[in-house]
């Protein structure tokens, strides 16, 4: 009789366990399709942006090496070193910005703490690329629209108001005992040193979450990047390239090149994912005695 | 605070600097054998200035400062191809290029902007005795020239000559009884074509009288939408769209396009010697011909109002638009020229694209209108050809959604 019953049950898991991998898996087909797609394009060596077949007849690197060596239209290597360190200062500052913010806010008490929160709300609740126009205006006041400068002002318009996304850092932060603060100043550590020591170290989730949304920030942007880059061809970023890429003159010739693009900027933000993946495990784990 | 304060040091420092270097090119002195010093920024596409095709833009700007030994020219290139120039010009007509490409729809937004220098006196007579006055009036508001016409900017046919015969091509239905052809149906810079075919007509007979209106209603016009939803269900008509034509023609299963000069290439390559080039066909309404008619445009080269050197961005202008920058713009990159006295050479006489992108414009082409209402004449008409091809469209409701559409192009969206 008990023994019925548990063969039942095993059944039943079974059964149960088999339907819903095979939600799953069409689940997951569905979801990574776009991406093999773009992969397969990528690697497909018929020109032109429409196919009749779903699989390429057949592959070939080219695309790869167009992007890399047909620079005389559309210099993908410069765009990609530009974006690259773009996206790489604008990620120290953002980071830094929004840790250091969260810190103060989440540890210190100071009369506008309340209001630079509510504050910082409301402005979150507006589209950044509202001020677009007026950005751009006040960078070409004071000369920073030509050339190399305009390096540094999409690094300012990337990190700038990096502060404002205080919150989720914030939340983490309260969760670290105060006491833990308190011991620390009590053996004579500065609030710089509780920051950099204590804090910090206890928050690599945090910290590697931070960093990985200021990167792709930046990374990823094409609205700024437009305004401000204008005609200066030199100074433009790989969402811009790759915008180009799919205009009336271009997308014929260049669309399998574009797909080979799109590839291409995924692995620094997929390298900088595994490297600081690990951290993310680590967390809390040996730091607070219970 | 630390971080406020950070940036506005940063900011004061980086203008500081900038007032420096401002300075100091100020106090440069003043060029070779009193020549005059001339700063000048030229935009235009990145093709014209990359090596692999020539370097069109450099080569014509260096003969042109040879040419003017009294000026001391330096030029400053831009790349921005010419549909995205005028959107650039007219938002900050301050930073952008003294002498700059653009396509001539965009006439509108630079002329509010106040951007557009007119040209006049003897440099308009210049301008008009080297080209028609079809291609001027595109560049023509209020009387007022605004640009230096190089090319025109429009669609017409590719075929494929093993398919088709010099007869089939005059006609549409014929064509669809011998091979494949495709249409880009539900994009509305093509469509209309069948419209203004069958006596509809946009904001009046010149396209510039706002007050006139849209009239794609009406009896002749339900008639062309029974058509095309006639034409979508022919199995010898393919619906072009997301490059599915030029995709058609590789791979032999599409025997005409409609498509621009932007096409050519790839269409050559994909032809071969069998690549046919021909202004637009008529079609078969009732049993009468009409003559399908595309949106025309040209490109020009205009000159900023704000430029610092008025009379070498002038000059330059009308340089890189004369009949010896023209004809090294076709060498170099087959842009098709449209100097009345270059066309009548020889060996673009023979160009088969050459002659059919201006048989086009000059027969069967209307100029696409300026206005500003025409920013609502766009969506309903793509809303017609996704009707017609999702088969939402029928013959029963034919009048009724061409009514709809007509409604819709002459209000202004908001309602």
């Amino acid at each position: 009789m008990t023994g019925k019953k548990i063969h039942s049950a095993k059944k039943r898991r079974f059964i149960n366990n088999t339907i819903v991998h095979t939600v799953l898996a069409v689940l997951a087909v569905i979801w990574v399709f776009p991406i093999v797609w773009v992969i397969l394009t990528s690697f497909r060596a018929e020109k032109g942006s429409y196919v009749s077949t779903f699989l390429p007849q057949s592959y070939t690197l080219d695309n790869y090496i167009r992007l890399f060596t047909d620079t005389s239209i559309l210099n993908f290597p410069q765009m990609f070193m530009n974006t690259l360190f773009i996206a790489i200062c604008s990620c120290i500052l953002s980071t830094f910005y929004v840790l250091a913010a969260s810190y103060c806010l989440s540890r210190l008490r100071f009369k506008l703490r309340k209001p630079y929160m509510n504050m910082a709300m409301i402005l979150g609740l507006f589209p950044g690329f509202m001020s677009m126009i007026a950005v751009y205006f006040i960078l070409k006041a004071i000369g920073l629209t030509e050339g190399n400068l305009i390096k540094l002002a999409l690094i300012m318009v990337y990190s700038g108001g990096a502060a404002l996304g205080f919150q989720i850092a914030k939340g983490f932060f309260d969760t670290i005992p105060l006491a833990v603060d308190e011991a620390a100043l009590i053996d004579g550590c500065t609030r710089w040193q509780i920051f950099t020591k204590i804090t910090l170290p206890l928050s690599k989730p945090i910290v590697v979450y931070t960093v990985l949304t200021s990167f792709m920030g930046p990374w990823l942007d094409f609205i700024f990047a437009k305004v401000i880059c204008r005609a200066n061809s030199d100074q433009y970023t790989i969402a811009i390239g790759l915008w180009r890429m799919l205009e009336k003159e271009y997308i014929d010739s260049w669309y399998t090149c574009f797909a080979a693009g799109a590839v291409l900027i995924s692995i620094p933000i997929a390298a900088l994912f595994l490297y600081m993946q690990r951290y993310y495990v680590d967390g809390l784990s040996g730091a607070v005695k219970g | 605070m630390m971080r406020k304060r950070a940036v506005s040091l940063l900011l004061a420092g980086v203008m500081t600097l900038g007032l420096a270097a401002g300075g100091l090119t100020g106090c440069g002195s003043s060029g070779n054998d009193g020549a005059e010093k001339v700063r000048l920024m030229v935009w235009s596409p990145s093709e014209d200035q990359s090596k692999d095709s020539g370097e069109w833009l450099q080569t014509c700007c260096e003969a042109f400062a040879d040419a003017h030994p009294e000026w001391d020219i330096t030029f400053v290139y831009g790349v921005m191809d010419e549909a995205s120039a005028g959107e650039q010009v007219a938002q900050d007509p301050d930073a952008s290029a003294d002498v700059f490409m653009y396509a001539n729809n965009s006439l509108e937004p630079m002329r509010n902007a106040d951007a557009l220098v007119r040209f006049g006196g003897k440099y308009r007579k210049q301008i008009e005795a080297t080209n028609s006055q079809d291609v001027l009036d595109t560049l023509i508001m209020d009387d007022n020239l605004y640009g230096i016409p190089f090319t025109t900017n429009l669609w017409y046919m590719y075929y494929d000559k093993s398919v088709f015969s010099e007869k089939d091509i005059k006609n549409l239905d014929t064509m669809l009884e011998k091979g494949v052809v495709s249409f880009p149906f539900v994009n509305s810079w093509y469509l209309p074509a069948f419209y203004i075919g069958n006596g509809c007509t946009l904001f009046g007979e010149d396209g510039k009288d706002e007050a006139a209106g849209v009239d794609f209603g009406g009896e002749n016009a339900v008639e062309v939408t029974n058509y095309l939803i006639d034409l979508a269900q022919n199995p010898n008509f393919k619906i072009d769209d997301l490059g599915s034509g030029i995709a058609g023609f590789r791979d032999g299963s599409i025997n005409a396009m409609f498509s621009g000069s932007w096409d050519s290439n790839a269409v050559k390559e994909a032809l071969g010697d069998n690549m046919g080039v021909a202004a637009l066909p008529t079609y078969t309404l009732n049993g009468e011909e009409k003559q399908m008619y595309a949106y025309a445009g040209t490109k020009a080269i205009g000159v900023n109002t704000h430029s610092d050197y008025m009379v070498q961005a002038i000059e330059l202008a009308i340089w890189l638009g004369n009949a010896e920058s023209q004809r090294l713009h076709y060498e170099l990159r087959q842009v098709v020229p449209c100097n009345t006295e270059l066309l009548q050479e020889e060996d673009i006489q023979k160009d088969e694209l050459v002659m059919a992108q201006n048989t086009t414009f000059s027969d069967t082409s209307i100029i696409q209108p300026l206005v500003n209402q025409m920013n609502n004449c766009w969506t309903p008409v793509e809303n017609m050809g996704k009707g017609i091809r999702n088969g939402s469209v029928t013959h029963e409701n034919a009048q009724e959604q061409t009514e709809q559409m007509n409604e819709a192009m002459n209000s202004d969206g908001i309602s």
